[in-house]
């Protein structure tokens, strides 16, 4: 990123900081939570830090205005102590995950490709180089039908933890995390002094990892019907969708052994909640402040109400910038869409763009500012 | 108090009753314990140690009961003993004895006493209405993960609604690993030693000399040695298996589990396992593949806790075992300190 860039990108994040800094709450108690910050590009973290008070932190904000912001999803007792073991963990918060694999483009012009062998980039969906015959790098912009999938995911996740876990709907807090999918932040006092292997616990019913299958195919393969038994929590949900498969318990007993198991695997890949377990078992994780920017997007780590979720439209509601026109210099950018408007495809041009698709594709690493 | 109540503490002297009941009859100071003609209880203090170490269970008879004074006295009693010994294989030995004593107990008592014990420890219990009994699920993680079958996993569990479903024995296996954390912690305290009567250091010196005798006991505790990453349980093993000894099938999956837990390659692995005497490679790679969970479900296998190794007799404690409840966990403080972000 050029100098020129990261100024106008400054300027940008001062102003959303300045308007809605006060949208930016820590959770309570402030002073015992560990901060993490992103300063400049490229540089490392700038972590260990901690605040007596909300009007600190937002002063720290308004006066360094970082390009990223994080906070401990644990309490700690000396939350500013640069040994680990020394901040003295007091409890952490469940804090969830789901992330999902980028989608391939659907058209050529949804797709960029870029050679990193030869330095060729172009509009299209090319898998090797037409020049040099290395494989290429797909440019991946976020698109609607992915981010549509991780919504869904996060969708399954709340309806377990609600209700197989228990966990109150006010207790659970969700994201769109900026770039490419979702958080969970679960803030119930009961969950907060979970160790690591009961986290690995709840990971594991969420993956449905280590499910013990020879009970389940006993069942299903008997066709006793769900009135006579009493199934609950993960193998009541896969009990009742492989039933839903098959159609009917008649049929389901007269499949074969190897047939019922197929439906099994594939039930249970259906219906497992894709969170990042490394991030769900780590009591020490930081995680992205809301309602501030990431700078992989540009975009703000929102807050959704949960009855709003189904309807939330990450691409139009999480933008930071107004649409003011900037001058901007493009690499490469396959056509992508953004605050419910359309952009490109372009390559090696010079456009305007609003504020935030220009702060967009800086972000993304495909252009440069030109001047506003 | 009843006299229903007062047997009942008799038979769980751990309950918050029975120290009410010594506060209230007993001044139980360590220089007046000798006086208060707790001699007998203190005998009795012993007799619950040396069951523990030797039969890795405290037993109470019916008589052990009527005689009830001196076996409420005894518990406290046999803490501070333990506690003076400085041993940890002791301390965990004698924690497991009483847990397990008390198990069985509660598996003899009416669903009402049951839940009564369980919530008494802090393991509150709801009986549903088909007779099972509900336990919130953040209390069964926090006792259920030191159990190693798959029937315990959260997964494979009845959960509804924030609570985890269970019958009357599962249930008094929960309660019993928190009176096994409640003990143990108990005798974590330090005693001063100055203040402890004769009579009690000579106690002291038997139980020692009791445990000093029994074979799986090998005293790891007197080397100071250097700690490592590895907890002497495993370094033990490891050790042994790099002399060519051939270790059992549970210490062979603590090894693997554990150096899969500590992300060595799954070649690796089977590169230290060859030196068994009966090793072939095939057989191996499946077993260590199957352990790591890329094979058959997906299932990855943990490092079973300190409780299972004890009850292996595969848990050879030193000193920065204390206090800590699973292998993994020793030597945690060397984590790396670098940023992890979501
Ligand atoms: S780590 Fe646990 S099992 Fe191993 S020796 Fe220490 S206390 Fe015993
Ligand atoms: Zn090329």
């Amino acid at each position: 990123m050029l100098q020129t860039s990261l100024e106008f990108l400054k300027r940008e994040f001062f102003k959303y900081y300045y308007e809605n800094i006060d949208r930016l709450v820590p959770p309570e108690p402030i002073r015992n939570r560990e901060f993490g910050f992103f300063l400049e590009k490229g540089k490392g973290m700038f972590r260990h830090k901690c605040f007596n008070s909300l009007r600190d932190f937002h002063e720290f904000i308004l006066s360094e205005i970082p390009l990223d912001i994080y906070v401990s999803a644990a309490n700690y007792e000396d939350p500013g102590n640069r040994d680990m073991s020394e901040k003295k963990l007091v409890n952490a918060e469940l804090f969830f995950d789901i992330d999902v694999e980028p989608v391939n483009a659907v058209s050529d012009e949804e797709a960029a490709w870029i050679c990193q062998k030869c330095g060729q980039y172009d509009i299209g969906l090319k898998e090797r180089c037409p020049s040099c015959g290395s494989p290429t790098e797909l440019v991946r912009l976020l698109s609607e039908k992915q981010l549509r999938e991780a919504l869904g995911e996060t969708e399954k996740l709340i309806h377990v933890l609600i209700e197989d876990l228990g966990i109150a709907p006010d207790n659970t807090h969700v994201f769109y995390s900026g770039n490419r999918g979702y958080h969970v932040h679960i803030n119930q006092e009961d969950f907060l002094n979970i160790t690591g292997e009961g986290r690995r616990e709840i990971i594991d019913y969420l993956l449905i990892q280590g499910l013990d299958e020879k009970e389940l195919l006993n069942i299903l393969r008997r066709g006793v019907s769900i009135e006579n038994i009493s199934l609950k929590g993960v193998k009541k949900r896969v009990y009742m969708r492989i039933l839903e498969k098959a159609g009917s318990v008649e049929k389901l007993k007269a499949s074969r052994r190897e047939t019922v198991l197929k439906m099994l695997e594939d039930v249970v890949e259906e219906l497992k909640v894709r969170i990042d377990p490394v991030v769900t078992i780590d009591v020490h994780r930081l995680m992205r402040m809301p309602e501030s920017i990431n700078s992989n997007s540009g975009m703000v780590k929102r807050r959704i109400r949960l009855e709003d979720l189904s309807s939330f439209k990450p691409l139009e509601e999480a933008i930071a910038f107004g649409d003011e026109e900037a001058c901007l210099k493009v690499k490469i950018a396959p056509k992508f869409s953004l605050g419910g408007r359309t952009f490109g495809p372009f390559k090696d041009e010079e456009v305007e763009l609003p504020v935030y698709a220009a702060i967009y594709i800086i972000c993304k690493g495909l252009g440069e500012y030109a001047g506003g | 108090m009843t006299s229903e109540n007062v047997l009942r503490a008799a038979r769980y002297p751990f309950l918050p009753e029975a120290r009410e009941f010594i506060s209230r009859n007993i001044d139980l100071t360590l220089e007046s314990l000798e006086k208060t003609g707790s001699e007998a209880a203190l005998k009795r203090a012993v007799e619950r140690v040396e069951n523990a170490l030797i039969f890795k269970e405290v037993k109470v008879t019916v008589l052990d009961e009527l005689n009830y004074v001196r076996e409420i006295l005894s518990f406290p009693i046999a803490v501070i003993l333990v506690s003076m010994t400085m041993n940890e294989y002791v301390r965990r030995m004698y924690a497991l004895g009483e847990s397990r004593g008390a198990y069985r107990r509660m598996l003899n008592e009416s669903d009402e006493t049951l839940l009564y014990i369980g919530e008494k420890m802090g393991v509150e219990g709801v009986l549903d209405d088909e007779s099972m009994i509900r336990v919130k699920i953040p209390t069964y993680l926090k006792l259920a993960y030191s159990f190693h079958a798959p029937h315990w996993k959260l997964v494979n569990r009845a959960v509804s609604n924030g609570y985890v479903l269970m019958g009357r024995n599962e249930y008094a296996r929960l309660v019993q690993v928190e009176i096994n954390n409640y003990v143990y912690e108990k005798t974590l305290e330090p005693v001063p030693m100055g203040a402890a009567p004769d009579s009690f250091r000579r106690a002291v010196g038997k139980i020692v000399e009791v445990w000093s005798k029994l074979e799986a006991a090998k005293p790891s505790h007197i080397s100071l040695r250097e700690r490592g990453d590895t907890p002497p349980c495993i370094d033990r093993i490891i050790k042994k298996m790099e002399n060519g000894e051939n270790a059992s099938h549970f210490e062979r999956l603590v090894v693997a589990t554990f150096m899969i837990a500590r992300n060595r390659s799954i070649d690796e692995i089977i590169e230290f396992f060859s030196k068994q005497p009966d090793y072939k490679y095939s057989v191996t790679k499946y077993q260590v593949e199957h352990l790591a969970g890329l094979r058959g479900g997906g299932k990855k296998y943990s490092v079973p806790s300190c409780r299972t190794m004890l009850t292996n007799g595969l848990c050879y404690p030193d000193e920065y075992c204390k206090g800590i409840k699973h292998p993994l966990r020793y030597g945690e403080e060397n984590a790396a300190n670098k940023p992890r972000v979501s």
